[in-house]
């Protein structure tokens, strides 16, 4: 009985895991490579100046990939701590 | 112990010396210095009462906080040459110094997403635990030690040069003592205060640096009230490249080389050895997926601080005679440029303060550093590979000690060594080589079933092989070391083309073979996988 509760929950996980794994990824991989893409294709378009300002795009850019960063992981930690993790001591605690 | 003593009686004699633009000693360089290896001295000492066995050494007891450890981590990641390093390069071309920031921060979602739970779940003290999981012991743990133990030694020998170099410059001491000073400080931290002692070290090191940056930072904007479009507007006047600072500049100059780079950052920082043991003084995953959120902010707070710093410089320093030479460059050179900042900014005061910071950033990483290339010496070559697994602590325990005392001497004599030459490729070599043989052994570890012994070995020693051979032919060291016309392979960076070799030939060779070993392996692969993902069957931390 047991064994088998296990074996389901073990299975949510999996699946629970993924999902939140597999858009995040995606996230982080596809701003990470764009913004190389320019530096090395288009570096003259991260030198244009946002409108009435003096910062340019790719500095404001830069800084919001970091800000960026540190929210993917803030996220992760959410949804794993909210959705993983009680999957994770039922698991544990059948064992 | 005598010799440190002595060693230390030298230090502070010289630190006497230790000048300030006008020729009178710097006292509060001095009093920072006396009271940092003071205090740090003082925990390793309280920290060798705790340290008796293996998991103490290499743990600290599995007793690390997430916050903790997030310090700890950011401690281990913001290394005198990032600090120094990225504000240089953002004072010297502006936007690229972005570049190398994000690209060292990228990793950590990695780590987060892909490594840290998996690695807290399966492993003991080192990553190869995780890669020998369900693989043959001894070749796999042989090819782990010499990527972790190349790493190591290369990402020392940057660290060591770049501390004998700013110490000479900021304090006046001769090159080769503040080598063996660096040595013998690190050597004492790690043997006898191990894991327990290292972490502390880099806590209050990062707190420091955190501090420190920030008080700069804000002190440059303060002249600015807080506007950006003045403040980069002055930068664009003041900075001979112009406008062209707020633009990519000559960093990169092709497209290979961008993404050769920036897979390099990326997976490199997930191969790390002395980053990823840190995962392993947590008590569980829950707690080890908190330190990256923490390590993430704190390190991406950093870089930020950095290209602020850095912009600060060329504002405030590169247009101010008193930290130029006759020729106009900086006084040191352009890694100087956060230091001559902080003597515009706050004085004397503020610079004796971040001199101090400096130098205990740098003693912070190498001991660090020192630990993780000492457990692939004594855990993984001694105990699992040397000794099969027998289970001998006591001995192995012996066996961490003199490796710390051999790392610490080579480093050493590898810094004395290496005094004149440009090392700044060997940081990034190691990262090539952390990104080509460290993460995909570990990463394929923990999650393809077919992975084989045979296709890890081949694969992960041909993508090594390459990486170091790439870098030889490249520009760096065929051209600029050796002196010859042109580069027979034409990139600096070889993680693009070294990975491949790797993956593909891991792929290859794990699918072609067909021996009665590589069946048991992937027999193991589902019960390894249910206890990478939910944690069952993992050590409980040392009791208080």
């Amino acid at each position: 009985m047991q064994i088998r509760a296990t074996k389901e929950i073990y299975q949510q996980l999996k699946e629970a895991r993924i999902k939140i794994l597999i858009p995040l990824i995606l996230l982080t991989i596809t701003s990470y490579f764009s913004f190389i893409w320019v530096i090395a294709f288009k570096p003259i378009f991260f030198g244009i100046l946002i409108f009435d300002t003096n910062v340019s795009i790719g500095i404001f850019l830069g800084f919001l990939l970091i800000l960026l960063i540190f929210l993917v992981t803030l996220t992760y930690v959410y949804l794993a701590n909210k959705i993983l993790e009680p999957l994770i001591k039922k698991i544990q605690n059948n064992a | 112990m005598h010799k440190l003593i002595l060693l230390l009686g030298l230090f502070f004699s010289n630190l006497l010396f230790a000048n300030t633009a006008d020729g009178e000693p710097n006292y509060t360089a001095i009093i920072m210095f006396v009271l940092f290896v003071g205090v740090t001295l003082f925990i390793t000492y309280w920290a060798s009462k705790k340290t008796h066995t293996a998991k103490s050494f290499y743990t600290a007891g599995g007793n690390i906080t997430g916050l903790q450890n997030g310090l700890a981590i950011s401690g281990d990641f913001m290394s005198a040459a990032s600090f120094l390093g990225i504000s240089g390069l953002v004072y010297l071309s502006g936007f690229d110094g972005l570049i190398y920031s994000i690209g060292f921060l990228i990793g950590w979602p990695i780590i987060l997403l892909l490594i840290a739970e998996p690695l807290r779940n399966l492993g003991k003290y080192s990553f190869s635990d995780v890669v020998s999981f369900r693989l043959k012991q001894k070749p796999i743990r042989i090819l782990a030690a010499c990527g972790s133990l190349s790493t190591v030694i290369l990402y020392l020998i940057a660290q060591m040069v770049g501390a004998g170099k700013l110490i000479e410059i900021l304090f006046g001491l001769p090159y080769y003592s503040a080598v063996m000073i660096v040595g013998g400080l690190m050597i004492s931290y790690v043997t006898f205060g191990g894991m327990l002692a290292t972490t502390w070290v880099q806590i209050i090191k990062a707190v420091l640096l955190l501090s420190g940056a920030t008080l700069m930072a804000f002190l440059v904007l303060y002249q600015f009230e807080f506007d950006f479009n003045q403040f980069f507007s002055k930068a664009v006047n003041i900075h001979s490249k112009g406008e062209n600072i707020m633009a990519p500049g000559g960093l990169i100059s092709d497209p290979v080389s961008a993404i050769s780079l920036g897979l390099a950052l990326m997976f490199g920082t997930a191969g790390l050895p002395h980053i990823l043991m840190r995962f392993f003084t947590v008590p569980d995953a829950v707690e080890a997926r908190k330190s990256v959120v923490y390590a993430t902010g704190f390190i991406g707070y950093f870089y930020i601080l950095t290209f602020i710093i850095g912009f600060g410089a060329i504002v405030l320093v590169s247009n101010n005679p008193e930290y130029l030479n006759d020729s106009g460059a900086l006084i040191g050179n352009n890694n100087m440029a956060a230091i001559h900042l902080s003597h515009a900014v706050g004085g004397d005061i503020l610079l004796g303060f971040i001199s101090a910071v400096a130098f205990a950033t740098i003693l912070a990483v190498v001991s660090g550093l020192t630990l993780a290339g000492a457990s692939a010496i004594s855990h993984d070559l001694y105990a699992n590979v040397f000794l099969t697994g027998k289970n001998n602590e006591k001995m192995e325990i012996k066996v961490s000690k003199f490796a710390t005392i051999f790392l610490g001497v080579l480093a050493v004599f590898l810094g004395i060594l290496f005094e004149e030459q440009n090392v700044a490729f060997m940081v990034g070599l190691a990262f090539a080589i952390a990104a080509t043989t460290n993460f995909p052994i570990l990463i394929l570890s923990i999650y393809w079933k077919n992975l084989t012994t045979r296709g890890a070995v081949i694969g992960g020693s041909a993508g090594l092989f390459i990486a170091i051979l790439l870098v030889i032919l490249g520009p760096v060291v065929w051209v600029d070391i050796f002196g010859n016309n042109e580069a027979i392979f034409p990139y600096k960076y070889p993680a693009l083309f070294s990975m491949v070799v790797t993956f593909v030939g891991i792929w290859f060779f794990s699918k072609t073979d067909k021996s009665k070993n590589s069946t048991a392996e992937k027999e193991l692969f589902e019960s390894q996988y249910f206890r990478s993902q939910t944690g069952v069957g993992i050590d409980k931390p040392n009791a208080h």
